[in-house]
């Protein structure tokens, strides 16, 4: 299992210089190399760390391992085929993670990306519309059951799109630059991790890295169902490049229009929803 | 002895801890939110608290502020007894008793934002109390309602195909649920955050945040 944590690892920092080099070229600039952020990590591993004076410093330390620690755990969910509720589950817990790493350092940025957070949980209700649409369909809630069904009837994709779009939204509002990322935008410097520097910089690097491989992956592995993994890791990287695109055009919107626009996905797959219960009902 | 019914939501059972006719007990998906609240819990047990550095508006000063650590002490015992409700609630397998851990998980975050004096804090606990309150009438509600229609409050047997429980019971199940961990009730959400007290505070997101995540796991399983 170490092997799929560094790999994932690996993986989704590469991903997330990708994602930076093609906003980048998309804008005009030359962009940082697509292996900054693994240099990144690296470099902040050896940097000198410290924890603020003003600081919960348990809670301020802990949250990394916390984070380390449920993107592993999600990523273990994945590999094994667990169950679906339960990485929703996992997801929903990061919300604690940026919170708690926002307001455990005292700082007043840190603060407001942690109150940024809270706005901002209408990010998670798409990811519900997701999961219920899915048990719609399958009838299951384990990831075996759910690519089973897709090697039977085929890709959820097409039977259940507008519930693919409504998790497409949830990985969007997590990637960096992305116009939801409201919690680390740079007028509050930034945001929760502006005090988290040197190793524990490192740490976040590291879980966030293994945030983005797990969301891709399961996006891929819900909706196209089971295929070689070469091809997963090549659709992975087409979502990302999609989702870059989206990033590099879009402004950051305000709080309230993120939450007015995830609130918005959220209503139209209810809606989505009510209409496939009463047609299996 | 025991087997859930469902297995195809959260996998199979690992452990179960009867209590006469009341049977908790942990699955996949359960012992992990447990144990994420039993986290929390220590966390908020061993953690000091921050000391939130504020800007002097209107020019370039800024200030810490200063606290000291007695006036954390009715905070950290609040958070401590809505980490132990968190917990009960993980485990349950009685649904009385899991509206009953909720009710206490609403009741001890009202008490973590209001142990700070502070006018903005304090209207935010007003806030929350009145949601709180109002939500336990939906909350015991639903279990009312289960009870009354297929006489029995277990999740073994709820969980089963044979008993059908209402679609209003579990709507009103979640409305309570919602009201209680306030997760989507945005009225004082950011006020809360102007309390200092971090390991605190965030016991109420932890708590809300776990109770939801149970709830979706109860009523799709009814």
């Amino acid at each position: 299992m170490f092997d799929y944590l560094i790999f994932g690892t690996f993986v989704g920092l590469l991903f997330h210089g990708i994602h930076r080099k093609v906003i980048a070229r998309i804008q005009g600039r030359p962009g940082p190399p697509i292996w900054q952020e693994i240099l990144h990590t690296l470099k902040f591993s050896f940097k000198q760390t410290w924890i603020p004076k003003t600081a919960s410093q348990t809670l301020f330390v802990w949250v990394v391992l916390v984070a380390i620690g449920i993107w592993s755990a999600a990523l273990i969910v994945l590999v094994t085929r667990g169950s679906l509720l339960l990485l929703f589950g996992i997801y929903l817990l990061h919300k604690i993670v940026e919170h708690g790493m926002g307001l455990s350092s005292g700082s007043p940025y840190g603060k407001f990306g942690a109150i940024r957070s809270v706005m901002s949980a209408a990010s998670e209700l798409p990811l519900f519309a997701t999961v219920g649409a899915i048990y719609l369909f399958t009838g299951s809630m384990m990831l075996t059951d759910i690519l089973a069904w897709q090697t039977e009837h085929g890709p959820l994709l097409v039977f259940a799109f507008p519930a693919a779009v409504a998790l497409y939204v949830v990985i969007l509002s997590k990637m960096h630059y992305s116009p939801f990322a409201i919690i680390e935008s740079k007028e509050i410097v930034s945001g929760n991790m502006t005090e988290h520097f040197g190793v524990w910089r490192a740490g976040l690097e590291v879980a966030f890295g293994l945030k983005t491989y797990v969301l891709l992956y399961a996006f891929v592995l819900l909706f196209l169902g089971p295929l070689p993994f070469l091809l997963v890791l090549a659709l992975m990287l087409l979502l990302l490049l999609s989702l870059s695109f989206i990033c590099a055009f879009s402004p950051m919107l305000s709080p309230y229009d993120t939450v007015t626009v995830q609130s918005l996905t959220m209503g139209i797959v209810a809606v989505y929803i009510v209409i496939v219960g009463v047609l299996f009902a | 002895m025991f087997e859930l019914p469902v297995t195809t939501i959260e996998g199979p059972e690992l452990f179960v801890l009867e209590f006469g006719d009341i049977v908790n007990y942990f699955t996949v998906y359960t012992a992990v939110l447990f144990t994420f609240a039993l986290l929390f819990t220590i966390l908020a047990i061993i953690s000091r608290p921050e000391r939130q550095v504020d800007f002097a508006f209107g020019g370039d000063a800024f200030y810490t502020k200063d606290i000291t650590p007695g006036q954390f002490r009715f905070q950290r015992f609040m958070a401590l007894a809505c980490g132990m409700a968190t917990l009960g609630a993980m485990m349950s397998g009685d649904v009385f008793n899991f509206t009953l851990f909720c009710s206490m998980v609403g009741i001890t975050n009202i008490g973590i934002v209001a142990a700070y004096r502070n006018r903005h804090v304090l209207n935010a606990a007003f806030q929350y109390g009145i949601v709180a309150m109002i939500a336990t009438v939906p909350l015991f509600g639903s279990a009312a309602i289960i009870l009354a229609t297929t006489g029995t409050l277990s999740m073994w047997e709820l969980f089963g195909p044979a008993i059908a429980v209402p679609l209003v019971a579990k709507i009103f199940l979640v409305l309570g649920v919602m009201g209680e961990g306030m997760a989507p009730f945005y009225v004082a959400k950011a006020e809360i955050t102007r309390a200092p007290g971090a390991p605190y505070v965030l016991m109420i997101h932890v708590s809300s945040l776990l109770l939801f995540l149970r709830v979706v796991e109860i009523v799709i399983s009814m």
